[in-house]
């Protein structure tokens, strides 16, 4: 993780106003800082959406490319992840220090994302065992400002939700296999993401347990747990992170909290990507500028 | 693949024979309340853990249920060598590496994605339990080979790491045991062969399927590390946790065992 | 670490810490090694044959504390197109860092490379396993037999230790039938059916160590390693001379070359006895 800072004083007084539910920017225990979502922002990608979670943000774009299947799975497409820490987000990743933080952040999407319910990767195929769309999602972290993994797992679904593939067809004659792309550019296949998992991490600071921490808070937490969870309120993967441990009594407690957090997470991020779709064209552009 | 000058190379390109094979055989995880070894839901495979075996090592272990076996070295406290990573608490490094032959699947020489994974996960179960403050500005370097994996890798692997770290001498506050779970469907199977571990590509068509991963601090009843893989309803979740968290305790007293016998054997031999 | 009390029992660890040539001299001024051995003996070798049943071939060697495990992996591969019928045997031995603080993880160092094209060099030289063997169809499919050698316990003499535990695997090793579809080009596994692989010839490797420039002792430990002004490893292939290999180091006269060759025929004897009783022992 990124660190900041802190003196013993200031975590003190950090943690004891999180024992009275009161966190330092004035929010409760399981609140999420402001969040602004916008998709369709790099136009060279078959789908991209940017997030900025308070100071955190984070863009993601989804190439689809045709390729060949695994050979566990030769009738689905494959998702692949990869995180890139910009060293313009912190001097700390300059050169190779950011490698860590991004691998453990794909490590926790491929593993969110790897069950056969969470995205229907078998519309992805186009002939078995030989062509399929690989979806690269590329995550880039732009400014670092607490809690990454929920971010970036907010922006993938987003930019998922946005993807257009094109269809193709496949034609065969006499054993010659042919695959042709529609020229249409409106003819495309979206992916529907509804049970795609959102990542919540609860990071414990005292002895209680808060969600989206910020960067000081982050720093006074020795452990942390993080949950892909869906919306139906499923589990996809589970991590414990950070130095310290956890009392079992407590992990049950912060799962409790993370389902609940995670189900209206992922209500209200479809509710939004939805009026976003609404509005289609015609909505102002922010882009990166703000 | 670039080619390394480093090793003998073979052809380009090889695939595993079996994947060839004419008929694949089907297997029901459970069959009239019993498994393919024979087991119980509940049941574990029987546990051979040793400590003490690499004479080179400062603390060594190795862990045998059944078919999985893993072997463990800690050295150190060694100097730290890049400047950056200086610090007044202990540093803490595992290298998690699966022998080529481990797997039914040849695995690569590099270390790739999933045992990155496994290592940092290794890592952080086993850092809760070691007294960092203890040897500021050194680090310990923990290195884990899967000899044969038949499941529940990454569970043995957290047991036999924190028998090395104990037999190594450094302080600690804790050991660590470790313990996994599949979940199929409603059942709860304790210790999973590597045929009844989840694997996303074989669809069951059942709603849960996945499996979960606990390393426990036995005498402290601190959860170091817990993990957990496909999709898998939350009360579910709960019960596996909590039925992980059981077995750790129970397996406490096996790690005990291992600790003491290596240690009066090393007393025989110098008296 | 060491907690003895007895002064005499201290004075020896200090003086064996401090000036172990010197101790070592003390030792074999009197025909004989610290560890009790005499200066042609081996330490006790300890072989397991087919402990891992993931590979197609395996055995776990333990000569002293120096412990070696080798698997082998059979997969399919295409020929090369100059030797149509022949297959690969791909030796790697690794000594990776779990085995001795001397070793730092990342890619071989040099002594692993060095072993490794030890390793192949005997494999080709002695012949054991014959490359047309390994052939499915020819100028189609072949075996490719990848052995690994994985050090885990580096307590010396490494060589002798890989040679011995490829060998065993190798002949433990079952490969699983294979019949070549002609018609879609491709082969059928059988998932129950296996075959044993044929080994010509058994290599055995004998290595020496030379102290002083003119004691010679065989199976040296690690740090009966670092003391010695140089080594000499000798491979017979049954009753055949397969390879010798004196990489620099003191010079050996002719007649402790003749000593050497002699002792490294009857180890050969000694191994082959092993191994032939542990694989009896498994059929039974």
């Amino acid at each position: 993780m990124v660190d900041v800072l802190l003196s013993d004083a200031e975590k003190t007084f950090i943690i004891h106003g999180i024992q009275d539910n009161l966190r330092d920017d004035g929010r409760g225990c399981e609140d999420y800082r402001h969040m602004e979502i916008e998709t369709d922002v790099v136009s060279s990608t078959s789908g991209s959406a940017k997030v900025r979670l308070a100071n955190t943000e984070i863009l993601v774009g989804v190439k689809a490319e045709l390729g060949e299947p695994s050979s566990g799975k030769p009738d689905k497409g494959r998702l692949e992840f990869f995180v890139d820490c910009s060293a313009n987000a912190t001097p700390e990743f300059e050169g190779r220090g950011g490698e860590d933080l991004a691998l453990e952040i794909s490590n926790m999407l491929t593993r969110a994302y790897d069950c056969p319910k969470c995205l229907d990767l078998g519309k992805l195929c186009v002939i078995k065992g030989q062509q399929c769309w690989v979806l690269y999602v590329d995550i880039l972290l732009l400014e670092c400002g607490g809690n990454l993994f929920d971010a970036a797992s907010v922006a993938v679904k987003a930019a998922l939700y946005n993807t257009c593939i094109p269809t193709v067809t496949v034609s065969q004659d006499e054993g010659h296999v042919d695959i042709e792309l529609s020229d249409d550019p409106f003819d495309v296949q979206h992916l529907d993401v509804t049970s795609a998992p959102c990542i919540v991490t609860l990071s414990k600071i005292g002895h209680s347990h808060v969600v989206d921490a910020s960067q000081k808070e982050e720093a006074c937490c020795l452990a942390r747990l993080m949950m892909g969870v869906t919306e139906k309120g499923t589990v996809t993967a589970l991590k414990k992170e950070g130095s310290g441990s956890l009392d079992p009594s407590s992990v049950e407690e912060m799962m409790e909290t993370g389902k609940r957090v995670g189900q209206a997470l992922n209500k209200s991020l479809m509710e939004v990507l939805c009026l976003e779709e609404q509005k289609g064209k015609k909505k102002e552009k922010t882009g990166f500028l703000r | 693949m670039p080619t390394d000058s480093r090793r003998i190379a073979g052809p380009e390109s090889s695939t595993n024979p079996y994947s060839f094979c004419t008929e694949k055989p089907r297997h029901d995880l459970l069959k009239n309340g019993k498994r393919q070894d024979g087991r119980k839901e509940n049941n574990l495979r029987p546990i051979f853990l040793k400590a003490g075996v690499v004479s080179q090592a400062r603390g060594s272990a190795y862990i045998e249920q059944n078919e999985t076996k893993v072997i463990c070295a800690v050295y150190g406290p060694r100097e730290v060598v890049r400047k950056e990573d200086f610090s007044m608490k202990g540093l803490l490094t595992c290298e998690f590496k699966f022998a080529i032959f481990s797997c039914r699947e040849r695995r690569q020489h590099q270390q790739d994605i999933e045992e990155k994974d496994y290592s940092v996960q290794l890592l952080e179960a086993l850092e809760p339990a070691v007294c960092l403050d203890k040897f500021p500005k050194a680090q310990m370097n923990i290195y884990v080979t899967v000899l044969q994996n038949d499941g529940s890798a990454l569970a043995a692997a957290i047991t036999c790491a924190s028998v090395a770290m104990a037999d190594s001498g450094i302080e600690m506050y804790d050991l660590v045991a470790g313990c996994a779970v599949r979940v199929a469907g409603k059942n709860l199977l304790m210790d999973p062969c590597n045929q009844e571990e989840y694997k996303p590509e074989d669809e069951t068509g059942l709603t849960n399927s996945g499996s979960v991963t606990v390393g426990l601090m036995p005498s402290l009843q601190q959860v170091s590390a817990i993990s957990s893989k496909g999709e898998i309803e939350f009360e579910l979740v709960k019960q596996a946790v909590a039925k992980c968290v059981d077995v750790c305790t129970q397996l406490y007293p096996v790690l005990q065992q291992a600790l003491v016998k290596s240690v009066s054997e090393r007393q025989n031999e110098e008296g | 670490m060491y907690s003895s009390s007895k002064p005499a029992e201290t004075a020896k660890i200090s003086v064996r810490a401090a000036r172990p040539l010197e101790y070592y001299r003390k030792f074999l001024e009197k025909d004989v090694r610290p560890d009790g051995r005499e200066l042609g003996e081996f330490r006790p070798t300890i072989l397991n044959i087919g402990c891992i049943s993931t590979a197609e071939g395996s055995a776990l060697v333990k000569l002293g504390n120096t412990t070696v495990m080798c698997g082998i992996k059979a997969e399919f591969a295409t020929p090369k197109t100059e030797e149509p019928s022949n297959g690969y045997l791909v030796p790697n031995v690794e000594l990776s860092p779990l085995c001795s603080p001397m070793f730092r993880p990342g890619p071989p160092g040099e002594q692993a490379q060095v072993l490794s094209h030890f390793v192949n060099e005997v494999l080709n030289q002695s012949c054991c396993v014959r490359k047309e063997d390994l052939c499915i169809k020819t100028g189609k499919l072949v075996w490719v037999l990848y052995c690994d050698i994985l050090c885990l316990d580096y307590d010396g003499n490494a060589p002798d230790a890989c040679i011995l535990s490829l060998l065993a695997a190798l002949k433990s090793t079952m490969l699983p039938a294979v019949k070549y579809n002609e018609e879609t080009e491709k082969p059928e596994t059988d998932s129950v059916k296996t075959e044993p692989l044929h080994i010509l010839s058994n290599p055995v490797s004998s290595t020496f160590a030379i102290f002083d420039d003119h004691l010679l002792f065989v199976d040296p430990t690690v740090q009966e390693e670092s003391l010695a002004t140089g080594t000499v490893t000798i491979v017979t292939n049954d009753n055949d001379l397969c390879l010798v290999q004196k990489p620099g180091g003191s010079p050996v006269t002719a007649d402790q070359m003749n000593t050497c060759f002699e002792r490294a025929f009857s180890r050969s004897k000694e191994v082959l006895r092993l191994i032939d009783e542990i694989l009896h022992s498994i059929e039974r």
